[in-house]
């Protein structure tokens, strides 16, 4: 079938994309000025444990060996161990990953969606005080400064409110009661992840506002909207059954182009709320040099958002006949 | 009695630069299962007339006078309610940019059946496809299509695809607007052939446009033909064909090669269309009239019965035949 060579032809495209990421990756760190050994040894190890992972790293070898032994390492997931935590970066990595993709995409497809459901809603009152007021919604808040909406909002509704936490990702206390359920401890999650969250939502959802509402209006042009009203089909069923569905294309579209630059105001938005994800852990490792988590936390969200640029790619073809047949 | 009248109908749009006359003072009647066909050159109003029976013209749209008689109904009273279950169930309509006209993130199948379910909801997904699967047969479009999607269709099969849809709920009137324009040639004589025999099998009354006076000869009963917003020639097939009477429809004969592949010299017509926000006061068509003297720029033009069915809007004309 045309979907399966479809997701075949991308799964090639993003192996090699990552292959790329991950060789400039190892020559940005390689090839900065100074000694690769200070930045992948921890320098408070004794010379033992210190020898031990030169060797691992093959950090003795010339840089073609270095580079092999890198793929290898990465392969097999040996990446070293943090000079803050001293643990394996593969560790910490791991506990974080699942924090970082449950605020990404919840707040990727929450602000998608609204953002088709309210664009839709704005070009069906196009010049009417709704279609004004979402669309100046949309682009104040499209233009915001991140960390000052995420401070406001700290400020507001954390501090001067009290009505959610300033930090963190869970209450300690619920977490250690052995008498709380699921269903208790994942309330709690959600109470600590509201704030991190509308601060994305607010962020993103404009832009999928404005771009909907645009696409919707040049969609209602279509001959087939006038076939559909041929039909006697009712404006509800033209608008929301016709219209949306080819409209909504473009912001997919939009979804997939914009991961990548989200990245950027996710981490700020981690370390803001100090929500424990790798956002939040790249900006610490840079600036606290530890280059084996720094280096960890660039590939892992690399993976991160190509695999959802390919999660992205299959909706569309999911939803765009002509790109599955 | 006659299926559509359309009385004295005029129909503009409001532009920047001022009101449009797109359609002056049509009217016409069409008995049921009979065929009229309207032709006339580009921006003539051919297009806003069908849209203006069908009420769908766009928001700048305004039929600004006359009554459209449906089945003895006046289609301007109705409510915007009852002028959708009308649509589609009593009047479908083939659009003139058909490569489009089918929704590309639905299959065919569920375009078609959407216009049964909306006409007839008491129809059963069986009972909707089986029709499906006969319009299908009918019109020559293979079965195993059917869940296709829109683009894996050719223009011809598209074509023909929208002809199923507007049989669908079996309507009384079908206004097909210049349905054969994007085709081949092959294919068009196929489809000509097709809304012959739909006629005769379904009974159903057709107003077919077109540029082009030999197809509307070859398809229609009657033939309308239209200059500027204004219809000029108004008459029988066999009438209007072997008697051209308004110098328009004439020239029109002349411009093009006649079906049974009789070479004539082709005339093109001098000069332009009038604007049409400040349509000229006498005969629209004076200012190209080979025939127009000075009174037919300066008094509005009159109809002429030159036979009980066959009228034609010219001064000059009545002349001529008084002759
Ligand atoms: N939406 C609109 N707004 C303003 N003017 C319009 C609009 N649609 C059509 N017109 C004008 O109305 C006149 C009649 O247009 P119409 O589309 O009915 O012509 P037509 O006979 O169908 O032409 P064609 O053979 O090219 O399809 C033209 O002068 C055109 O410019
Ligand atoms: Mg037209």
């Amino acid at each position: 079938m045309e979907l399966k060579r479809y997701i075949g032809r991308r799964l090639v495209q993003i192996f090699v994309i990552f292959f790329v990421i991950l060789t400039v990756l190892f020559l940005l760190f390689r090839l900065a000025p100074g000694d690769p050994v200070s930045r992948m040894v921890d320098p408070n190890l004794t010379p033992e444990d210190a020898a031990l992972l030169i060797k691992e790293f093959g950090l003795d070898q010339p840089l073609l060996m270095q580079y092999l032994y890198y793929l290898k390492n990465f392969f097999t997931g040996h990446f070293g161990f943090s000079f803050h935590y001293g643990q394996p970066v593969v560790q910490i990595i791991w506990n974080r990953l699942p924090n970082t993709i449950l605020l990404f995409t919840t707040s990727i497809i929450l602000s998608a969606l609204v953002g088709i459901f309210l664009g839709k809603i704005a070009s069906w009152h196009k010049g009417e005080k709704t279609d004004i007021c979402m669309t100046l919604g949309a682009l104040v808040t499209h233009t915001i400064f991140l960390p000052w909406l995420a401070l406001i909002m700290i400020w507001v509704f954390a501090y001067k409110l009290g009505w959610f936490p300033i930090t963190g990702m869970i209450t300690v206390e619920i977490w250690l009661d052995p008498q709380a359920g699921l269903w208790t401890k994942a309330l709690d999650v959600l109470y600590h992840m509201t704030l991190p969250l509308a601060t994305l939502f607010l962020i993103h959802f404009g832009s999928y506002l404005l771009i909907m509402r645009s696409s919707m209006l040049d969609t209602l042009k279509e001959d087939y909207i006038l076939t559909g009203r041929a039909k006697g089909l009712s404006e509800k069923v033209i608008r929301d059954h016709h219209a949306a569905p080819n409209a909504a294309l473009p912001v997919v579209t939009s979804v997939g182009l914009s991961l990548a630059f989200s990245i950027n105001g996710g981490a700020l938005t981690e370390t803001v709320f100090t929500w424990p994800g790798i956002g939040r852990e790249l900006v610490f490792s840079v600036s606290h040099n530890d280059y084996p988590l720094a280096q960890a936390s660039f590939l892992l969200i690399a993976i991160v958002v190509l695999l959802s640029n390919l999660v992205v790619d299959i909706l569309y073809a999911y939803l765009d006949p002509r790109i599955r047949y | 009695m006659a299926l559509l009248v359309v009385e004295n109908l005029s129909v503009g749009y409001q532009t920047q630069n001022g009101y449009l006359h797109a359609v002056e003072g049509v009217s016409f009647s069409l008995d049921a299962g009979k065929s009229l066909g309207f032709v006339g050159e580009s921006g003539c109003g051919k297009t806003t007339l069908g849209m203006a029976v069908m009420r769908l013209l766009p928001s700048n749209g305004l039929i600004r006078e006359g009554r459209i008689l449906f089945d003895g109904e006046d289609l301007l009273t109705k409510t915007d309610e009852e002028m959708r279950q009308i649509r589609w169930q009593e009047i479908a309509m083939i659009f003139q940019a058909a490569m489009n006209a089918l929704n590309p993130v639905h299959r065919v199948i569920d375009q078609i059946t959407e216009a049964i379910y909306t006409h007839t909801p008491s129809h059963n997904k069986n009972e909707a496809h089986e029709q499906v699967r006969a319009l299908f047969k009918f019109v020559g479009l293979p079965e195993d299509r059917m869940r296709d999607y829109p683009h894996q269709y050719s223009g011809g099969m598209k074509q023909r695809a929208i002809i199923a849809m507007a049989l669908a709920c079996k309507p009384k009137l079908i206004i097909a607007d210049e349905p054969t324009t994007a085709l081949d040639v092959i294919v068009q004589d196929q489809i000509l052939e097709e809304t012959k025999s739909l006629q005769r099998e379904f009974g159903v009354s057709i107003i077919y446009i077109s540029h082009d006076i030999s197809i509307v000869a070859d398809i229609c009963h009657d033939i309308g033909v239209m200059y500027a917003g204004q219809l000029v020639e108004y008459g029988a097939r066999e009438e209007v064909f072997d008697n051209p009477s308004h110098p328009y429809t004439k020239a029109l004969l002349s411009s093009y090669p006649t079906l049974t592949g009789e070479k004539s010299q082709l005339m093109p017509i001098p000069g332009e269309a009038p604007n049409l926000i400040n349509p000229p006061f006498g005969c629209r068509f004076s200012d190209r009239c080979t025939e127009a003297s000075v009174s037919c720029k300066s008094n509005p033009s009159v109809w002429l019965e030159i036979t009980p069915t066959h009228k034609v809007l010219c001064h000059q004309c009545g002349k001529h035949c008084g002759e």
